[in-house]
């Protein structure tokens, strides 16, 4: 009886503080990031870039498409790196994927016109 | 007996883990979220009043997933970043009091978040180190609050070595120490930015989008302990 008392809450007890799966996967973004934004030298730039490519890879989150953001920021770090035509390309990406982020990206992109 | 005082434990457990003292629908304590319906959202440089001058990179870096994942479009963080350094506009206290609809007109942000480091401090024995924090969405539209929390955390960073007695008490404190030394910081923000964002509405890219507002809203003035494995 305890057992089934004990089995029915723990039950309850994750239906309903359980997080579902994640809509996106996002590899080791949290730590290369901060490396990057913290050291901004050319090896966390690398480490920042491989993780980028890692994300837009593999995706098997609910969405399965690669989250906000990430196409337009590998886009800068490419940018950034003299790849402006690679870099260009996935601002662009970016904006086909979140239409919301045209104000923003048209913005830094006749910027770079100058 | 027994099984009653049991039962009574568990329930206690159960309900602490969900719910808030006074409850209150997330369509209510969010009422402008669910109004204004917003999609995009800037995620201003973290402001930071603690002692700890890395703390501001720790939180900036963290920010995003958990907003994402709720389901919101998240400004690009570099890019926009770089943006607010060319706009100076890279401290954002100086826009804490003051409109800020101009964020919507250059972003296209729907909302801005800021975020206010008050106090990072860590006790290197106990590896333990704690957090206040305050969150404040603002909507570019109407300059109004939509969501602020603040959290009071205690982030535990202890590691078990799983070695019993003294000698694995002593082996615990240093990698407790070792570990906190190391990439556990981001990880303490991880945690602060993955609590307090959990209680989001569901934005639109989300399966729960506009179906989440008779939940409970969880505490505006909260306090937790979390380690590495929450999520």
């Amino acid at each position: 009886m305890r057992k089934i008392i004990f089995l029915s809450l723990v039950f309850l007890f994750f239906a309903s503080c359980t997080t579902q799966k994640p809509l996106y996967n996002w590899d080791k973004y949290e730590i290369t990031s901060y490396n990057y934004l913290k050291n901004n030298d050319e090896k966390s730039a690398q480490e920042l870039i491989v993780t980028y490519q890692k994300i837009i890879e593999k995706q098997n989150g609910t969405r399965k498409v690669v989250p906000p953001g990430i196409y337009a920021d590998y886009g800068f770090l490419l940018l950034q790196a003299n790849k402006t035509e690679e870099g260009k390309a996935m601002l662009l990406k970016e904006i086909s994927l979140y239409p919301e982020s045209k104000i923003f990206i048209d913005r830094i992109l006749k910027m770079m016109e100058k | 007996m027994k099984k009653t005082i049991f039962l009574f434990a568990a329930v206690t457990v159960l309900l602490s883990a969900c719910t808030t003292t006074d409850p209150i629908a997330k369509s209510v304590a969010y009422k402008g979220m669910y109004n204004e319906k917003p999609l995009t959202i800037l995620l201003m440089p973290p402001i930071n009043k603690s002692t700890n001058v890395e703390a501001k990179e720790y939180f900036h870096s963290t920010l995003n997933i958990p907003i994402a994942n709720a389901g919101f479009y998240v400004i690009p963080t570099f890019l926009s970043m770089e943006m607010l350094k060319r706009e100076s506009a890279y401290d954002a206290e100086l826009f804490l009091n003051s409109p800020i609809t101009k964020f919507g007109e250059v972003f296209g942000a729907d909302l801005a978040l800021f975020t206010i480091i008050h106090k990072w401090d860590k006790s290197g024995i106990a590896a333990k180190v704690y957090v206040e924090v305050e969150y404040i969405i603002f909507s570019t539209k109407t300059n109004e609050i939509v969501y602020t929390r603040r959290g009071d955390v205690i982030y535990d960073a202890s590691v078990s070595t799983g070695a019993g007695g003294i000698a694995g008490l002593v082996a615990d404190i240093a990698l407790s120490a070792i570990n906190t030394a190391v990439t556990k910081y981001v990880d303490v923000a991880r945690a602060c930015n993955a609590y307090t964002f959990k209680d989001l509405p569901a934005g639109k890219y989300s399966p729960r989008y506009m179906m989440d507002g008779s939940e409970i809203s969880g505490k505006k003035i909260f306090r937790a302990t979390l380690n590495k494995n929450y999520r």
